[in-house]
């Protein structure tokens, strides 16, 4: 299941700028995997031909470095369980992605903003209250009346 | 430092036309919509402005702030435009708000964030996306960007609607300040309805 820390989050195992954490971390092992080249697929709109290689319609062959920060940061979500990640380096074209990860296996993050999850029928665990919402109305409900992010 | 800035930045592979009005304008939206490569063209750009291959067209000077070198350029420059990348954590600070209310700059800010301590317009968030103009630029090889309003047209300005007495203020002002003006503007729509019903 996908748990959300949101607000102030300083844990040692914190990671606030995935997209620089990714550049000095990744391992080639994630890169090879029908996962990874499905996101970048998916959100850049390129072909991960592997952990050397992005073919991008827009920039041509480039290192994976210069992939997207939201790509980089479900990439690390997805295979590093090491740390959790700052999802607000995630847009909103990303949470889908995150759903199906957590649907694969447990996983937490934090935000520091209301992501706009697809409307329909999810399980994300808020770990600031320990409530489960199903839809984004409830996590929005949920964020703005117990006060997560002031 | 005051008034409407237009900048264009390009090289062989992306051309980027933002306009700025007000001191502060955050950039937010998708993922892969091309805010990062931005920041990456226009450090590329003041590392060798004459040999780097990329045009930068602006009546005031454009840099990038990091971690390092923030305090350092806001006090030493002069009405500059500065644009900052997300994942910087000194955004967060008082003391980088002290410097932005008293600083004779104009800040691009990406972030999805909330930041409390600045003072920004919700009319002033914008994202990035393939502008009307990509027929001009649009060849196998440039894809032209524009910024586009986030938070003023899909529900109207938020920021106009009368306060309705269904909603304590904290939330109120939560909408206001915009955790994520999007959401939150549809919460509010929401509630105003239930409120009707």
């Amino acid at each position: 299941m996908l748990t959300i820390i949101f607000g102030d989050y300083k844990e040692a195992n914190y990671i606030s700028n995935p997209d620089m954490f990714f550049d000095n971390t990744y391992e080639d092992k994630w890169l090879e995997s029908d996962l990874a080249k499905d996101i970048v697929k998916d959100i850049d709109k390129s072909d991960l031909e592997g952990p050397n290689l992005v073919v991008s319609p827009v920039l041509g062959s480039i290192p994976v470095t210069r992939i997207s920060g939201g790509a980089k940061t479900l990439i690390q979500i997805a295979f590093d369980s090491e740390h959790i990640f700052n999802a607000s380096a995630c847009g909103d074209n990303c949470a889908k992605w995150l759903l199906k990860i957590g649907n694969d296996k447990d996983i937490v993050v934090r935000m520091g903003h209301v992501m706009h999850f697809p409307e329909e029928s999810f399980d994300i665990k808020i770990a600031n209250t320990g409530d489960i919402v199903h839809t984004p109305y409830e996590l929005v409900e949920k964020v703005i009346t117990e006060g997560l992010l002031d | 430092m005051v008034g409407r800035y237009d900048i264009e930045l390009y090289n062989n592979k992306v051309h980027y036309h933002l306009n700025v009005k007000r001191n502060i304008t955050v950039l937010r939206g998708d993922s892969a919509s091309g805010k990062s490569e931005l920041i990456r063209l226009l450090s590329a750009y003041n590392a060798n402005p004459e040999s780097s291959g990329i045009t930068l067209i602006s009546e005031k000077a454009c840099s990038v702030l990091t971690e390092e070198n923030w305090k350092l350029f806001i006090e030493s420059y002069k009405e500059r435009i500065f644009f900052i990348d997300e994942g910087n954590t000194f955004l967060a600070t008082e003391e980088f708000a002290k410097a932005v209310k008293t600083a004779d700059h104009y800040f691009v800010i990406i972030s999805r964030e909330r930041l409390p301590q600045l003072s920004y317009s919700i009319e002033e968030i914008y994202g990035l996306r393939e502008g009307d103009e990509a027929g001009k630029y649009r060849n196998a090889t440039r894809i032209y960007n524009e910024m586009y309003q986030l938070y003023n047209n899909q529900f109207g300005n938020v920021a106009e609607l009368e306060p309705i007495t269904i909603i304590p203020y904290s939330r109120q002002r939560v909408v206001w300040e915009g955790a994520d003006l999007r959401s939150c503007s549809e919460w509010y729509h929401n509630a105003i309805n239930k409120g009707d019903e």
